[in-house]
């Protein structure tokens, strides 16, 4: 049956949401599907498809897991940021200045501290709202790493603003009055700020690696009363981390459950295969 | 998997569809009622779980009869055991899509 534009539209925007990787499959089976559908129900039909786009992602192995390899280690991360950061900071002394009175034409490197500062000050504004929208995640953490891992965040915030000033850089040397590279710039800037707290969501609050072997424990369709949800393990042995898939009275925060000294011979062996 | 099995309605209600012969994702929403947002994000979660299997229709097959290849849904056995569970369960359940509507596979 042959459907009309819109829902193909539709179809084609959706599948923006669903992951590259499983894309193709995605829109042949709501193409067949849509195939058999009345052309009057056609559009609603296909709206539907947004939401089992998000799904087909959020069902899929967190970026962070995949890219865990390179960025797994605290150091990693730190050296991976800093980087971008200086790569960022040489850009930014070299672009040209935003066109505003009294400012040098160039930002002069003594500068550039200063706009760092004023973009961490905002960033300090926005991260209390971000940590809302992304849910509580306050699992009892050790005691003796809170320090260092205050650090490691502070850290990577500060690494992560000379790189969001070089985007706003190029972007106004770019497109300086057009608002949508306004926005996706600070789309960016709000991505990466998620990415800093995602990020230190999912590291071992002992040793600050990333936590890999995620494995799903407990079966969605069957949510009445049942815990279902990930389970990720530290690679040097220090605990598990369990993450409620659906939010619970019992069940809204994750647990970190810290192993004891007899299952570290488990993990040096795992620590040699890595090797 | 049969043991303590304990679906939600709308899984419920899909597997139910799905064991009665509606074996496609839009004959699924037409009998249910449901949206496809719903229908759609629920089978994959269904399969994920191991209680049904999809296979698509072989190309030679929909060619010959001019239309698209389909995506179709089958019940596995721990599908069929939940399922028994499930209308025990919700004895309403067997009220939808009675099984004389059973569609070629």
């Amino acid at each position: 049956m042959k459907s009309g534009w819109v829902p193909n539209v539709i179809l084609r925007a959706a599948s923006l949401l669903a992951p590259r990787e499983h894309r193709a499959e995605w829109v042949r089976e709501w193409q067949s599907e849509l195939w058999y559908v009345p052309r009057r129900g056609s559009t609603r039909f296909c709206l539907g498809a947004f939401r089992d786009a998000l799904w087909i992602r959020r069902e899929r192995p967190r970026a962070a897991e995949r890219s865990g390899m390179y960025l797994e280690s605290p150091l990693h991360c730190l050296t991976f940021l800093s980087v971008l950061a200086s790569a960022g900071l040489a850009m930014a002394a070299w672009l040209p200045a935003p066109r505003l009175a009294g400012m040098p034409a160039h930002f002069r490197l003594r500068d550039l501290p200063a706009a760092c500062m004023a973009m961490a000050l905002l960033s300090g504004l926005m991260l209390p709202a971000l940590r809302m929208v992304m849910g509580p995640h306050h699992h009892a953490m050790p005691r003796p790493g809170k320090l260092r891992r205050g650090v490691f965040l502070a850290l990577k915030l500060a690494l992560v603003h000379p790189i969001i000033l070089c985007g706003f850089l190029i972007q106004n040397r770019l497109a300086p009055v057009a608002p949508i590279t306004n926005l996706i710039v600070t789309g960016a800037w709000i991505w990466a700020l998620r990415w800093i707290l995602l990020d230190q969501r999912q590291r071992c609050p002992v040793c600050l690696r990333l936590l890999t072997d995620s494995v799903r424990i407990g079966t969605a369709s069957q949510t009445l009363f049942e815990w279902y949800g990930a389970e990720s393990v530290c690679s040097r042995g220090h605990g598990l981390l369990h993450s409620a898939e659906s939010s619970a009275s019992y069940s809204s925060e994750p647990q970190w459950l810290r192993l004891d000294p007899s299952w570290d011979s488990l993990f040096v062996e795992s620590a040699k295969e890595r090797r | 998997m049969a043991d303590g099995l304990r679906l939600s309605h709308t899984s419920a209600m899909i597997l139910q569809a799905v064991g009665t012969g509606h074996l496609y994702g839009y004959t699924v929403i037409a009998v249910t009622g449901l949206p496809s947002g719903t229908v759609y994000p629920a089978l994959r979660r269904l399969e994920t779980d191991g209680l049904i299997r999809s296979h698509w229709e072989k190309q030679s097959a929909a060619d010959a009869a001019l239309r698209p290849p389909r995506k179709y849904y089958k019940l596995t056995r721990p599908g069929e055991a939940a399922l028994d569970v499930s209308r025990q369960r919700y004895p309403l359940l067997a009220k939808l899509a009675p099984s004389e509507e059973l569609e070629d596979a």
